[in-house]
């Protein structure tokens, strides 16, 4: 299924803020966790991941850090901050409502 | 060969040269490039073919990758990014389209011309004239433009010419007494042999490689297809128009026949070869399918024919009709099986249509042996004449091809071989033919006394 744009671009706050609470993740392991959680509905590009995560880091949401991977290649790894925990929970209340909402005009 | 290391660091220099990129941002792009590499190899792809597919996916950071491309022409993957329709390609596509209008009217003109020195098409003797020259008329051009498009220098300009100069000249000046038997041969092979001096031109400086000599099967496949397509609609034009100028009383037949008929047809052929030549390797190609389409049918109907002639009996007669009705039979099975195995990857392995081509083949054997064993025990009785001779040289030949073939796919089949040896023998054989048609087109009239 294809996801609106607009969807996509809504959502992908809290989710990499989600992803990042679990733990401190990377680009390319946090597109690849998007696909894994979605059940491969959610295809992100890193042309739209990297402005993002760059723009939270200006927020003061997440920050950042240098870290050897496994292969021993520098990689810029992200980590939630205690701002982006509370945003966190702000994102989810109003994605709730959003989501409670929708659940019972579609029941009733 | 190909370096990934080098091609990353080319890639991640560009990036650098931009300037919009902090060197962190770059250092995080190229890990996630190398992340996205190493995943793609490890599910099986080559890694020219990772890099090719990260970097396109990476592509839209910012449309950087795009800027990237377009200034790096010499790397494989701009081809991703760049518009195919560029101004190089237009400009070439917009001369090609050109010299297939310019070459036609010469074309068209060229034939035209004899008829201002009384040897027009219903003048006595210009039949001949034209049977002869036909071939000439048209594919020097056709040759000319390979050569233009292929950028040939004039080396390979002189030799090609020459040879279609030299071939002109012999033709015309042999003289023929009745009943023209070698004269008509000649005329009837020399199309086949400058077909493959076409080819040469074709193929251009590598006209001894397989792959080259492969392509140009194909081409000639095409051309048939596309041609028979392209003269059909021509033909159909053509009958259009005499139907309405009929409706207010004019009768066009007269300017159809002279001109509309002439330029059509060499329009058509150098339309053809444009066609062929700019969709080639785009577009799956039409020949091949048609093949395979046909060769069951044609297995099935050479099947029952063998199976009837053993039952009744009856063996195929020695007229000489009937063996070239059996060399065209041949022919066509080597056209059929050609095509199949033009449209095959080398690499794949054998599928039903091997199998299928094996078995067309050995049925045309089985039925050529049948027939040509009846027509040499009966031949020896009537006696030599040019005719019958050409006619078992062309069955003998094909019958090699086709039991070369053969041999070939039994050891392919065996894995005894790699299917790419049974392309280059078939590659090769094209000098057999070439050699043959020149020796009947050239030689033929000397050795029978230009009767």
């Amino acid at each position: 299924m294809n996801v609106s744009k607009d969807l996509i671009a809504a959502s992908a706050t809290p989710l990499i803020l989600a992803i990042l609470k679990e733990n401190d993740s990377y680009g390319y392991a946090i597109i690849k966790r998007v696909k894994e959680m979605s059940e491969n509905q959610l295809i992100w590009t890193e042309g739209m991941l990297y402005p993002v995560l760059h723009r939270l880091e200006e927020q003061q949401l997440i920050e950042s850090y240098w870290n050897k991977s496994e292969a021993g290649r520098q990689r810029k790894y992200y980590r939630i901050k205690d701002t982006g925990l509370n945003e966190l929970e702000l994102q989810k209340q109003q994605w709730e409502v959003v989501h409670t909402a929708l659940t019972r005009t579609w029941n009733q | 060969m190909f370096e990934l290391e080098i091609q990353i660091q080319s890639w991640s220099d560009h990036l650098r040269a931009r300037g919009n990129f902090t060197d962190a941002d770059i250092s995080e792009l190229e890990d996630h490039l190398r992340d996205e590499i190493e995943d793609l190899i490890a599910a099986g792809l080559a890694p020219d073919e990772s890099f090719l597919i990260s970097v396109k996916r990476l592509g839209n950071v910012d449309a950087v990758s795009h800027e990237f491309a377009k200034v790096n022409t010499e790397n494989l993957w701009k081809h991703l990014f760049i518009d195919p329709v560029d101004s190089i390609a237009k400009k070439e596509s917009r001369r090609d389209i050109f010299l297939v209008v310019i070459f036609a009217l010469l074309a068209g003109t060229l034939i035209k011309i004899p008829g201002l020195f009384g040897l027009g098409f219903d003048d006595l003797g210009a039949d001949h004239f034209y049977l002869r020259n036909m071939s000439l008329f048209i594919l020097p051009f056709i040759a000319a433009f390979f050569l233009i498009k292929r950028k040939a220098n004039r080396k390979t300009w002189s030799i090609i010419m020459a040879n279609f100069i030299i071939a002109a000249l012999i033709i015309n000046i042999y003289p023929s007494f009745s009943p023209y038997n070698t004269e008509i041969l000649s005329s009837l092979h020399l199309p086949l042999l400058l077909w493959l001096i076409v080819g040469a031109a074709y193929i251009g400086r590598k006209w001894q490689s397989s792959q080259g000599r492969m392509n140009f099967i194909r081409f000639t496949g095409e051309m048939l297809v596309y041609g028979v397509l392209v003269s059909a609609g021509v033909m159909v034009c053509g009958m259009f128009t005499m139907a309405i100028f009929k409706a207010i009383q004019v009768d066009a037949g007269k300017f159809l026949g002279e001109y509309y008929v002439v330029y059509g047809a060499c329009a058509a052929v150098f339309i053809t070869a444009y066609l062929v030549e700019a969709k080639k390797s785009v577009v799956e190609n039409f020949a091949p399918i048609l093949a395979k389409i046909f060769s069951p049918l044609f297995l099935v109907i050479m099947v029952s024919f063998l199976v009837v002639m053993i039952i009744t009996g009856k063996s195929p007669f020695m007229e000489r009709e009937f063996l070239i009705a059996f060399d065209l039979m041949l022919a066509l099975v080597l056209g059929l099986v050609l095509y199949v195995i033009s449209s095959r990857n080398d690499q794949q392995p054998p599928n039903l249509f091997d199998y299928l081509n094996l078995a067309l083949i050995l049925t045309a054997l089985l039925i050529d042996g049948v027939a040509l064993s009846a027509i040499l025990f009966r031949l020896s009785a009537f006696g030599i004449t040019p005719n019958k001779v050409a006619a078992l040289g062309e069955n003998l030949i094909l019958l090699g091809n086709l039991g070369g073939l053969a041999w070939l796919y039994i050891a392919y089949f065996k894995k005894k071989l790699d299917f790419i040896k049974l392309e280059k023998w078939q590659t090769g054989y094209l000098n057999v033919y070439f050699i043959w048609t020149a020796i009947v087109a050239f030689i033929f009239p000397i050795l029978f006394g230009f009767y």
